[in-house]
């Protein structure tokens, strides 16, 4: 398991470098005058976007060590009802860290009890990726980040409730709980 | 959106000065989490930005509409949301290819499909998420994740 995640965290990371790479060997080859014209826009689109991403990592150094994952899973696993499925969107969003960590610590909540409900709820609300807005209005503009993030969280709940009560009538039927803890 | 930039930068600075008063130590720890988040980063930067220059160069603006354009209608959001679907890689990368896509002419549902897909679906993650959750539990949240992204995408698109 821990070699698959190491290779799929390989791959996560360079696929896109290595791929660049080639194509722009491609590039060279085909005709060196676009290769530098594509090259001139790369390097001021970065650096158009160098503060941004700082920035960005400034605040993901913030939240990672400022909001403990442990006390946002104690909270979760203590609630139920629809203040459980609220307090789920907005842990999700604040939750921040690579799928490998949240997963598994997901799962470690169900096992102790949270509604299938509140996975699912996290799960979507930990797509609005609140510390990378800025970004996303650089590129789309403000009303297009706005409306994403209200269409995820409008989405989530019930998308929440009707996979929890797929999930439930599923294991009522087996009594049993599918997949291995990963703590 | 240097000035975008540069507000976020010091909201930032000013949060980590604030921060350093209540506690140095925790303080410290956040710039360190903070630079190693940069500098795994760096590789994933440089390989979009490549390809945000190639593709402005290099892809026909022809093509883009013809698989990603308004003409297309619900292919295109099909096409869009499948493509950021079997994308892998953090958000970041995908704000500015689905830049580029927007300024190369493609319809702007396809193109929010295109993001909120590959925020939420993950194809290639697939069986990572089968190992933790149950097989059951990642592919039903998958699908539903894919056609929440097309109706997000086409309600975005309605507004906009």
């Amino acid at each position: 398991m821990s070699r698959l995640r190491d290779f799929l965290r390989f791959f996560g990371a360079h696929w896109l470098l290595l791929l660049a790479i080639a194509l722009y060997l491609w590039a060279v080859v085909v005709s060196p005058e676009r290769a530098a014209a594509a090259a001139t826009v790369s390097v001021r689109s970065l650096l158009s976007v160098a503060l941004l991403v700082l920035a960005v990592m400034g605040l993901v150094g913030i939240l990672q060590v400022w909001i403990s994952r442990d006390l946002v899973a104690r909270m979760l696993g203590k609630e139920a009802g629809l203040k459980a499925l609220l307090l789920a969107a907005v842990c999700g969003m604040v939750l921040i860290g690579p799928a490998y960590i949240v997963f598994p610590l997901l799962m470690s909540l169900r096992l102790q009890g949270a509604r299938w409900a509140v996975i699912v709820i996290v799960l979507a609300s930990y797509t609005v990726k609140l510390h990378m807005i800025p970004l996303e209005v650089g590129f789309l503009g403000w009303q297009f980040s706005l409306l994403r993030i209200v269409l995820t969280l409008v989405f989530a709940i019930p998308s929440g409730l009707a996979m929890e009560a797929f999930l439930d009538t599923f294991e009522t039927n087996r009594s049993s709980l599918p997949g291995d803890a990963h703590d | 959106m240097i000035s975008v930039g540069l507000v976020y930068f010091m909201l930032i600075a000013m949060a980590y000065g604030l921060l350093w008063r209540v506690s140095k130590e925790k303080t410290d720890q956040s710039l360190m989490v903070a630079r190693k988040a940069l500098v795994s980063l760096l590789p994933l930067l440089v390989a979009i930005f490549s390809l945000v220059g190639l593709f402005q160069e290099f892809v026909p603006p022809e093509l883009i509409e013809r698989w990603l354009g308004a003409a297309s209608g619900g292919e295109a959001l099909i096409v869009g949301g499948a493509l950021g679907a079997v994308a892998i890689g953090p958000p970041l990368a995908a704000f500015p290819l689905a830049g580029s896509m927007l300024e190369a002419g493609a319809w702007a549902p396809a193109v929010a499909a295109f993001i909120v897909s590959w925020i939420s679906v993950g194809v290639i993650t697939l069986p990572y998420e089968a190992s933790v959750f149950g097989s059951r539990f990642a592919l039903l949240r998958n699908v539903l994740s894919f056609l929440i992204a097309l109706l997000i995408g086409w309600l975005i698109g309605m507004v906009l």
